[in-house]
């Protein structure tokens, strides 16, 4: 399996997926934005279709709309405060609406395109979309490593992150935004249908199992190492989609862990 | 030194007025305690001091600096129910660690006296045995406590508290009033604090700001009935 070339750059892409996940994941959870990757997946969509009919790199474009789009959630979070999902279902509903509409007026065959980013292809990921995701990995890790102790205290009580001196904005929007690139970067490799899944459930899953915050991003590398390269080498032998199968695999350990915890 | 100052401050809520003609200052060493009754927007008056609120008339200053002349720092506990996020994947330990970051540790390891503070905190509201116990695991009145330590953790030159004591036993908030006592007396710091045992706090607090229902008003709106000052203790005022 480990000769062809498009294996070899599947697990290394998932391996870096695996190592990013579980942080920005463990924060969406705790600022109860577990559907904030969804919506963002929808609206990058938006972005896909409309370099795609622009002529545009498709990835680029993709990006430069979910960092608006990242900008304009917290601006929307802020104003419906209290019914913050409200948020979730203009921009996804939106992303989704804008999307179908600039494949609609795009005749050139983009279609099959929009397929490929709507349900994500692993194996046919390139050498410069493992380059890209290197590079995002390293930046979240830095970040993760410098600004860890702002973003606890940031999640835990906004409020009390305010009088403490932290830029509670600043760093919503932030993280947003890199929350937004991230899943421009993804999306085209596991689908927009399953980005939240990839980036949510193994947090999910290690929180029930550890105490502390640390354990909780370290037992979730784990988790999630296991689930993307076993969902890889599942869909390898089973001839399977390899975002699903990740997805099933991660709904399985949930459910286990569910049982016995 | 002033770390407060409350000058004819309105606060409404859209076009009801909820508090006005609000003035008071809480200076280094004053232990303030701010009573009313329910729904007298004794939290809405600590939101505008924090700066989470903006005020509709007047002015709050919150001073940059502690009297050492180094930026302020504002130790808040907010009303437990309302903020304590009981699914939060922390330890005891790691809350109350997180204390010490707004010293100056946001981008720096906790050193040996950062984790003496953390070990006195949890100590002083007999927490230290819990220290590895998942938060969630933990009772009203043990959250409460740990939101305490953290605080206590933090040393700050200014205590906000709102409701500090709630679930707490009196033995407990006896002690916990002794702790602020002294750190007002003999550490210089500021303390304002909203509590509906006003009978307990009053034989330790200095200051006691009261907001009553304004006479005349359509709305349920609160003023100051008055801003008693009681003497200090003698060894206060560094």
């Amino acid at each position: 399996m480990f000769l062809y070339g498009f294996m070899q750059r599947a697990f290394q892409a998932s391996v870096l997926i695996s190592l990013i996940a579980p942080m920005l994941g463990l924060f969406l959870i705790l600022r109860r934005q577990s559907l904030m990757a969804d919506t963002l997946s929808h609206v990058s969509l938006a972005g896909v279709a409309l370099g795609l009919l622009l002529g545009y790199d498709p990835t680029w474009m993709n990006i430069l709309v979910v960092v608006v789009v990242a900008g304009i959630l917290e601006y929307l979070r802020k104003v419906y405060r209290t019914y913050s999902e409200i948020s979730i279902a203009i921009l996804m509903s939106g992303g989704m609406a804008v999307a179908l509409v600039l494949m609609g007026l795009n005749d050139s065959g983009a279609t099959v395109s929009i397929q490929q980013f709507l349900f994500g292809s692993i194996v046919t990921i390139s050498v410069q979309q493992v380059w890209m995701l290197l590079v995002l990995t390293l930046l979240i890790i830095i970040l993760y490593s410098v600004f860890r102790k702002a973003m606890y205290t940031l999640t835990f009580d906004e409020e009390t992150a305010y009088t403490a001196g932290l830029p509670i904005q600043f760093m919503s929007v932030m993280f947003n935004i890199l929350t937004g690139v991230t899943i421009a970067l993804i999306m085209p490799i596991v689908g927009a249908l399953l980005v939240s899944a990839i980036l949510i459930l193994p947090a999910a899953i290690s929180i029930r199992l550890s105490k502390s915050f640390n354990g909780v991003i370290f037992i979730g590398i784990v988790v999630a190492l296991f689930g993307m390269i076993m969902g890889l080498v599942g869909s390898y032998y089973l001839g399977t989609p390899p975002g699903a199968t990740i997805t099933l695999i991660y709904i399985a350990v949930f459910s286990v862990i569910a049982v016995f915890k | 030194m002033q770390y407060i100052k409350v000058e004819d401050l309105a606060f409404h809520y859209e076009d009801e007025p909820v508090l006005e003609n609000i003035c008071f200052e809480v200076n280094s060493g004053d232990f303030a305690m701010l009573t009313g009754e329910n729904g007298a927007a004794k939290t809405t008056l600590l939101r505008n001091i924090l700066g989470l609120l903006k005020p509709t008339k007047g002015s709050v200053m919150l001073s940059k600096k502690n009297r050492e002349n180094k930026k302020l720092v504002v130790g808040y506990i907010p009303q437990q129910v309302a903020s304590f996020n009981a699914g939060f994947p922390s330890t005891v330990l790691e809350l109350v660690r997180s204390g010490r970051y707004p010293r100056g540790k946001w981008f720096k390891k906790l050193d040996e006296d950062d984790e003496k503070h953390v070990e006195k905190a949890l100590e002083s509201v007999g927490m230290w045995e819990m220290r590895h116990k998942k938060i969630g695991e933990l009772s009203g009145g043990q959250k409460q406590r740990i939101s305490i330590a953290r605080v206590f953790a933090m040393d700050p030159d200014l205590f906000i508290l709102d409701e500090p004591t709630t679930g707490m036993d009196v033995a407990s908030r006896e002690e916990f009033y002794k702790l602020l006592k002294h750190a007002s007396d003999y550490h210089g710091k500021g303390i304002l604090m909203v509590t509906h045992d006003h009978e307990e706090i009053r034989h330790y607090a200095n200051k006691h700001i009261e907001l009553v229902r304004k006479e005349g008003s359509p709305w349920r709106c609160f003023s100051m009935d008055s801003c008693k000052e009681r003497s200090k203790h003698p060894s206060s005022f560094h």
